[in-house]
């Protein structure tokens, strides 16, 4: 420590206080520049569930649902337009390259798939079995096949008839058949609802790749905007609408971006008035802003070491978050003025202040860092943004500013009015000391009485989609039958081939249930990628050809099919038994590769899962399903709503667990410091009622609670325990003076109006904790002052 | 959310229509009277009704008329059902805008509007049977020919789609009841199916008339 009298040394260790600051600025700088920030909206989903819970989370993170859009083009002139500007905006979008599948209801792309599907349908077909293969079961099959004749449809099959007269090709398409298809209109999908043509595509990119995803939406867009017809009237031609978990991501992004400029700008200007008010000094604004630059830089630096990442979440509202560490630099610049002797200020400040602003920074830590522990990535990045740059700007405050502005801040600004309105408050608040608590009890009945109620709020709730956009999301979605994912049966595997060989028992004991009417249908894999041991299962039942030829010929008596016409069936069903194996990577970049990557993917900790995505119907019941899946190793059922809300009801109880223990982490601390049970319960008690009060509050205006406002409550405590120790301390020492007061009063002038502009977003994680901090806090001083004693009710105003 | 699987092969398509028309689902159920109104009046009567049906399709390239036979049912205002019992049992119904088919112990739900052409022979058939003619003009042009006491309606495709595979249709009767369609498909196939009214248990509660004239199997004809 310098003392006085040192003024050599002392100008020697500012310089390098200086010159380390100014190096860790520059080395965060350079960790910032080189950051990748992404502002995907895993961000909202919480992490690190149990192992099937894990799976969804994997599969809404990076799985299709990431990457799967869907497309509207409603109104226009007629089905006819706008069937036509399906076909151009899809072919265009097929021909981009950017989307791996493209569905528009238009089959005429289908013709390779259909060719590949014939020339191995002896391994793909699952009615291929010795029995099929008998002399009986030949003549069922070519009987079942003749039936088909002389109909509409006739005329596609005759020309298959002699060399695929068992109709396995029949048998797998009908597999194939979805259970909740589109309508089809003018030959592509329509809307049941609306007059709206329906596009299904899956991006190339990552869902996570907003980049290449916004790519891809924008070419979807010039896409539009060509295939209208030239010369329309704007006012009749079609409209495009988008939606799907890309879109969302794309637009989220530019929404955060959007609201964290205007946050930031609308934050800076209504902060640095506030400044100038109080100091009328620009040099003291500047010097003001230095604390919270730091800890903005400090933050993000840290989460991208952390995290090997930054959400633009974090870059975008850390900063407001945080915006309570200008208060470090207001009470520093205030109370470090008036010393006598020049140069001096700060050291008094260090002995008379510093301790209490590093007990409020400490107690501060333990909220944020319940962010930390949230379960949420995007909230866990905000809580080590808020820890780093929290203590990076103490730090700044107390080593730096010193440097830079030994005696504090020498304009006086209109602080000796807010120091008057100080004053009245702190002398007027304590008469209301027991109408607040007459509140808090009251809070407190109200809060008890609506018990789990009060804690409503759902995962949704979190969604930063607007609900206009979940609407349309929902109809097309609907639109096009695209499951819900309501119901998944999961199935684990170490390898590719056990796991497929688990998928076809699992699919065997839904076809049964299908038979019974208690499952209107499901889509597996296996049914265009079956094992290995199916295939080749399939494979020996073929006979030889001269069997194959005898037993045709029994088969046809009767038939007005003769056997002499079959030898193009005799030599096709030899030449399948020469066939290689069906493996997945023959399938890749196919229209059959969106369906195996859709249905079946690699986990990221090793081994295989498909998916087999169930059409429930009428008669479907999740206990029998359950009941006919029992027994099977690797099978899991997941009911998809019953998986997240499960999982957000343990995050809530988590939290609580959590914020009970910061809440209990901040009352150790005070207790450490204060040692005195006496001054405890009185700092405690304006933050307990503080927290009653907007909990009472929230209870009365029916809103829907969730772990964000738990997050936020925490917060109050936190940030209002910091006024509760001034009260303290002006208590203890007796001392009130109009500039301590004036301090005060803008240090929680600026952190209800950061919260305040937080609670104001239209991204709802953001928002409740805005809605519950700005509040709080001002609470939190109006009850430090109603309930603080006689001393400072007695100390007049200096001077 | 697994949308991405939302596949279809033309062959769906083609397995579904196959099914339903093979036989035409048109052939049962009183229903035509002369006067506008007064078929209308009739037809929305009707609110089920049951008939066995015999048919045969003559396939170029094969020696010989393939048959079957089966019953054929109708509960307005939208559930159709065609039972076939010979040669194989195979089952397909329609229930408002879902479709289920039933073959070979294998049962497959799919929605009736993503597949056109069937919707499409489908409604005509149900307006016909509900007495709704709009259904029925939607889709094709009708020519009516004979008296009330021997008609037929002559039914041509105004889809595009459907009249890439169908050529045309007739349906002939007597008095409320349809006792015979015809089928002629692009390529020359054909199918003939003649229908038995009120010959299932239960059903033949509001079909006024010579209901059994038709009991026999009739017109045979050759290919």
């Amino acid at each position: 420590m310098t003392g006085p009298g040192r003024p050599a040394s002392g100008r020697r260790r500012g310089a390098l206080v200086l010159g380390i600051w100014l190096v860790l600025l520059a080395a965060g700088a350079v960790i910032i520049a080189r950051t990748h920030f992404s502002a995907d909206l895993s961000a909202f989903l919480p992490a690190s569930p149990d192992a099937r819970q894990r799976l969804l989370i994997e599969q809404l993170q990076s799985g299709i649902a990431s990457r799967t859009m869907f497309i509207g083009i409603e109104g226009g002139k007629d089905a006819a337009q706008r069937a036509d500007v399906s076909r151009r905006v899809a072919a265009e979008m097929r021909r981009s390259g950017l989307f791996d599948q493209v569905q528009n209801g238009d089959t005429s792309d289908w013709k390779d798939t259909g060719t590949w599907v014939f020339d191995h349908r002896y391994r793909l077909s699952p009615a291929v079995t010795p029995e099929r293969f008998t002399a009986a079961g030949l003549r069922d099959a070519i009987v079942d096949t003749l039936s088909m004749l002389g109909t509409p449809a006739g005329n596609a099959l005759k020309p298959l008839l002699e060399r695929d007269p068992t109709g396995e090709t029949q048998a797998i398409a009908e597999g194939l058949i979805p259970a909740s298809s589109p309508r089809s209109e003018e030959g592509v999908w329509v809307s049941r609802s609306a007059p709206r043509a329906l596009i299904l595509a899956t991006t190339h990119a990552a869902g996570s790749d907003l980049d290449a995803v916004a790519l891809a939406i924008a070419r979807v867009r010039t896409a539009f905007d060509a295939a209208l017809p030239p010369g329309a009237d704007a006012t009749v031609a079609p409209r495009l609408e988008m939606s799907g978990a890309p879109v969302f991501s794309v637009q989220s992004r530019d929404q955060i971006k959007a609201e964290a400029t205007q946050l930031a700008i609308v934050g800076a200007i209504v902060v640095g008035a506030l400044l100038m008010l109080a100091f009328a000094s620009p040099r003291a604004l500047l010097i003001a802003v230095l604390p919270v630059a730091s800890g903005v830089v400090a933050g993000t630096a840290t989460v991208s070491l952390v995290f090997g990442g930054v959400h633009g979440l974090t870059m975008g509202f850390g900063g407001t978050l945080i915006g309570e560490t200008v208060d470090y630099a207001i009470y520093y610049l205030i109370q470090a003025r008036g010393a006598a002797l020049p140069g001096t200020g700060w050291m008094r400040w260090r002995d008379i202040h510093w301790p209490t602003v590093r007990l409020g920074l400490l107690t501060s830590v333990c909220g944020f860092a319940a962010l930390v522990f949230s379960g949420f990535p995007g909230l866990a990045q905000l809580g080590v943004f808020s820890l780093a740059g929290l203590i990076a700007a103490a730090l700044v405050a107390r080593h730096v500013l010193p440097v830079l502005a030994p005696d504090g801040a020498t304009g006086m600004g209109m602080r000796r009015q807010m120091a008057l309105l100080a004053g009245v408050l702190v002398r007027g608040l304590p008469r209301l000391r027991w109408v607040f608590s007459g509140l808090g009890v009251a809070a407190l009945a109200l809060v008890l009485w609506q018990g789990a109620h009060l804690w409503r709020a759902d995962l949704g709730a979190m969604s930063p989609v607007p609900k206009s956009a979940q609407l349309l999301d929902a109809e097309l979605r609907g639109d096009i039958g695209a499951s819900d994912g309501g119901t998944l049966v999961v199935i684990h595997g170490s390898d590719v081939q056990s796991t497929l060989r688990s998928t076809e028992a699992a699919g065997e004991r839904l076809s049964a249930l299908v038979d019974k009417g208690e499952l209107a249908g499901f889509e597996t894999v296996s049914r265009v990628l079956p094992s290995e041991a199916a295939q080749a299962a399939r494979i020996a039942s073929l006979p030889d050809a001269a069997t194959l030829r005898a037993r045709l010929a029994e088969a046809t008596q009767g038939l007005p099919l003769p056997s002499a016409r079959l030898e193009p069936f005799i030599a096709e069903a030899q030449l399948a038994r020469t066939q290689p194996m069906i493996e997945r990577e023959d399938l890749q970049g196919g229209p059959l590769g969106a369906l195996v990557g859709a249905l079946m993917f690699e986990r990221p900790g090793g081994g295989w899962s498909t998916l087999i995505s169930l059409h429930p119907g009428a008669g479907f019941d999740a206990g029998r399903l359950a009941a006919a899946l029992d027994g099977l190793a690797d099978v899991q059922v997941v009911n998809v709503g019953d998986e997240l809300s499960g999982l957000y009801s343990r995050y809530l109880h988590e939290a609580f667990v959590q914020v009970m223990l910061g809440a209990l982490a901040v009352l150790l601390l005070l207790a450490a410091w204060l040692r005195s049970g006496r001054r405890l319960l009185a700092v405690c008690q304006p933050l307990v009622v503080a927290v009653l009060l907007v909990l009472g509050g929230m209870a009365a205006l029916q809103m829907a609670l969730g772990i964000l406002h738990l997050v936020g409550l925490l917060l109050i405590v936190a940030v209002g325990s910091n006024y509760a120790l001034f009260f303290d301390q002006l208590r203890e020492t007796g001392r009130a003076d109009e500039d301590t007061l004036a301090s005060l009063m803008l240090a929680n002038l600026t952190t209800v109006i950061s919260f305040g502009l937080i609670a104001i977003s239209d991204i709802p994680a953001l928002s409740s904790i805005g809605r519950v901090v700005a509040p709080g806090a001002l609470l939190a001083l109006l009850l430090s002052a109603a309930f603080a004693r006689t001393p400072v009710a007695a100390a007049a105003p200096a001077r | 959310m697994i949308s991405g699987s939302k596949i279809r092969l033309d062959g769906c398509r083609r397995a579904c229509c196959a099914v339903l028309l093979a036989g035409g689902l048109f052939g049962f159920g009183p229903a035509w009277a002369f006067g506008q109104g007064d078929l209308m009046q009739l037809l929305a009567q009707q609110k089920n009704g049951e008939a066995r049906f015999t048919e045969q399709r003559f396939v170029h390239g094969l020696e010989g008329p393939l048959d079957s036979s089966g019953v054929l049912s109708f509960a307005a205002p939208d559930k159709l059902t065609r039972r076939t019992l010979s040669p194989r049992s195979e089952t397909m119904s329609v229930d408002g805008n879902t479709l289920v088919l039933t073959r070979g112990g294998r049962t497959r739900t799919t929605t009736l509007d993503s597949i056109p052409e069937l919707q499409g022979m489908v409604e005509a058939m149900r307006g016909t049977l509900s007495g709704d003619a709009s259904g029925l003009q939607r889709y094709f042009r009708s020519t009516v020919s004979g008296s009330a006491d021997g008609w037929s309606m002559q039914l041509e495709p105004i889809d595009a789609r459907l009249a890439a595979q169908v050529r045309s249709m007739r349906l002939s009767g007597r008095g409320g009841l349809v006792l015979g369609v015809e089928m002629e498909f692009v390529g020359g196939d054909r199918s003939v199916m003649t229908i038995s009214p009120g010959a299932a248990a239960g059903s033949a509660d509001s079909t006024p008339g010579p209901g059994a004239a038709a009991r026999t199997p009739s017109t045979r004809s050759a290919p």
